[in-house]
């Protein structure tokens, strides 16, 4: 059993759903983008083009993260999620430092945006704030690094650990139009309008997933690295998947 | 073999501990020192716990979209490293028969544990949960970490430099405890500060720190830092005045070993960091389009120039490597400058956005906080006030006598 992603560039328009059903879904604050979808630009007037390009934690098979994480506190699930156990976690960062790919965050910094959504949804000394909105506390787990977290400790997506642990064993996809089975998608995968998000079982050659990253040739973002993504992109002739970090290539 | 200490030591009470070191005694610039350094260091911890209790981390200037190691990380970096240096230095006469550079050795063992003890405090104060390191560490026992490994060998090192110090504070220079301590204690932190050049060298998704040879890369320089914390402190211990040094130290500072051992450093300094920048500047891989903006930095050029190229020319020159003012000054802009090259080679590590988008279009910018700066004030203060306490409780000038004869003083029945 191994969950992944797979997302069709082709389809996605770039709307942002996904990150605002992630912050949703896991109360995240303002900047604090579990999941985001990346914006640039390529070329100059009058040949520019606007870019964009959907990035969640990739849960790579060999997770960097894991590796340099001094207290084990980053660890992989035997179904292929790469979890933080909030309780372990010393703040350290360095796993921060050692992700390729950018997705994961320190609860304790300057707000991005004013007011300081921390200082008016205050506190409650356990959490790091309290939003008005919140997942219900039974399902709040930090050893998974689900939920509103502490402070002092690093934060990432869980591919909504809170939704898939709980699917049925055995099942090949997580397919959001089936009813029996949305509850356990991840949110970002639900709420995609265009639907250019797949989920399901990488180890089954049966599923879904699988076969689309065969037929579609899925690709996987900086793969020289070694990190081996449980994401996989499809490019089509929509573009490629962004061959280096950032913006300035000057 | 169990040695009694100077009964002034043995027996101190708080009154008296209070009394030696406020003392002028031989060196009054010493309670200068050591009174200042207490007034800064009260302040500015004041600070510090004031920002960490009000704000927490979000004091700092460093953030997820790309600096998450800031100041007090190369403060850190920057201390340990010179830590590691000033044992090398220790080690000259104590391991490897250079007698000459005897009369620092003990200093550079007292100085060792001060600017270690200094490094390990910004790092906790820099943590999110120093605390729960403490156990979380130990019962992760994450051996692929470099971190846990780094953890590992300087709580060592501390340890084996500590128990190193007490044994040649007794006196005891040569037991076979005391030799086994010194080759324990520097075999331990070759390795440290091995495991802390691949915290940095083995991160190959960040080009600027991947780099084998980065543990090489950091003996030399730490080995350099070591070296001019050595002129500086021995120095301010005797009010920059070559007479009021003990004749085998003053005959060390006129003499040709130690700005010729200071030059070779830089030197090789020089070499490294050239060969670092223009592979940097060669390569087009990405990752390494930082070094452009590097060199752009007047900082960089400040401290290649001021900082590295004309103390090497100060050190190398014969008529001015012998004058002490040349000697101080030389070590005081390599302090500078390596103290710039840790933040440098910290900071410009992350300056390349990692998947960020149009969030940052450009390089990352950075700037430490007033907390984060009032941070490197606790350490140099504290470095400071450990060294001046040192200074006074133990007599740092100490070192063994020609071979077959008793230590000084106080090292009666060494052996």
């Amino acid at each position: 059993m191994k969950w992944g992603m797979v997302i069709d560039l082709e389809k996605c328009t770039g709307c942002q759903a996904c990150s605002v059903a992630c912050g949703m879904e896991n109360n995240r604050l303002p900047g604090e983008h579990w999941q985001d979808v990346l914006f640039y630009t390529e070329g100059e007037y009058p040949s520019a083009q606007l870019k964009w390009f959907p990035r969640p934690c990739m849960h790579c098979e060999n997770p960097s993260c894991m590796h340099v994480c001094p207290t084990g506190a980053t660890y992989k699930t035997e179904d292929g999620a790469v979890l933080i156990n909030w309780d372990k976690c010393i703040g350290c960062k360095y796993c921060m430092i050692a992700c390729p790919y950018g997705v994961r965050f320190y609860t304790d910094e300057k707000p991005l945006v004013e007011p300081n959504v921390k200082t008016v949804f205050k506190s409650d000394g356990e959490h790091s704030w309290s939003p008005p909105w919140r997942m219900p506390a039974t399902r709040e787990d930090w050893k998974r690094g689900v939920g509103v977290q502490p402070n002092d400790v690093v934060s990432k997506c869980t591919f909504c650990y809170h939704r898939i642990s709980k699917a049925p064993k055995g099942v090949a996809d997580l397919d959001p139009n089936d009813p029996n089975l949305r509850d356990y998608t991840p949110a970002c995968v639900v709420t995609c309008a265009p639907g250019a998000r797949y989920f399901g079982d990488l180890d089954n050659p049966e599923s879904e997933v699988s076969k689309l990253i065969a037929k579609k040739r899925g690709v996987r973002l900086l793969d020289h690295l070694g990190n081996k993504p449980q994401v996989y992109y499809l490019a089509g002739e929509a573009g490629a998947v962004p061959s280096s970090r950032a913006n300035n290539k000057s | 073999m169990s040695m009694p200490l100077p009964e002034q030591q043995a027996q101190m009470s708080i009154p008296l501990l209070l009394k030696t070191l406020l003392a002028d005694g031989e060196s009054p610039s010493m309670t200068r020192v050591l009174k200042i350094s207490v007034g800064v260091l009260v302040i500015s911890l004041a600070i510090v716990f004031f920002a960490l209790l009000t704000q927490g981390h979000a004091a700092f200037n460093t953030n997820s979209y790309g600096i998450t190691w800031g100041l007090p990380i190369s403060t850190y970096v920057f201390l340990v490293l010179t830590s590691t240096g000033l044992t090398f230095i220790a080690s000259l006469s104590m391991l490897f028969g250079f007698e000459e550079f005897y009369p620092v050795a003990k200093r550079c063992v007292w100085l060792a544990v001060v600017t270690l003890v200094a490094g390990f405090t910004v790092l906790a104060l820099e943590l999110g949960h120093p605390f729960r390191m403490l156990w979380a560490v130990p019962l992760g026992m994450q051996y692929v970490s470099p971190m846990f490994w780094m953890g590992v060998f300087y709580t060592l090192y501390l340890v084996l430099l500590l128990a190193k110090f007490w044994r040649i504070n007794a006196g005891d220079w040569d037991s076979p405890l005391s030799r086994a301590l010194g080759i324990a204690s520097f075999v331990s932190v070759v390795i440290a500060h091995s495991t802390l050049g691949l915290l940095f060298g083995m991160m190959a998704m960040r080009p600027m720190w991947y780099d084998a040879m980065l543990p090489v890369y950091f003996l030399i320089t730490a080995a350099l830092s070591g070296a001019a914390f050595t002129v500086a402190f021995t120095y301010l211990s005797y009010d920059i005045d070559r007479k009021k040094m003990a004749p085998a130290l003053r005959e060390m500072a006129f003499g040709r070993a130690l700005p010729n051992v200071f030059a070779t450093l830089i030197g090789i300094t020089i070499l490294a960091a050239v060969s670092r920048t223009i592979t940097g500047l060669w390569s087009n891989l990405d990752g390494l389009q930082v070094y452009a903006h590097l060199v752009r930095s007047p900082l960089f050029q400040a401290e290649f120039w001021l900082g590295l190229v004309l103390p090497f020319f100060l050190m190398l020159s014969p008529t001015l490597q012998r004058q002490r003012k040349m000697q101080v000054t030389a070590a005081v802009l390599v302090m500078v400058s390596l103290f710039i090259g840790r933040l440098e080679f910290l900071v410009v590590g992350q300056m390349l956005p990692v998947f960020k988008g149009s969030w940052i279009p450009g390089f990352i910018e950075y700037t430490p906080s007033f907390t984060e700066w009032m941070l490197v004030v606790v350490a140099v203060a504290l470095t400071f006030l450990l060294y001046a306490a040192g200074d006074k409780l133990f007599r740092l000038d100490e070192y063994p006598g020609p071979k077959g004869e008793e230590m000084a003083p106080q090292g009666a029945g060494a052996r």
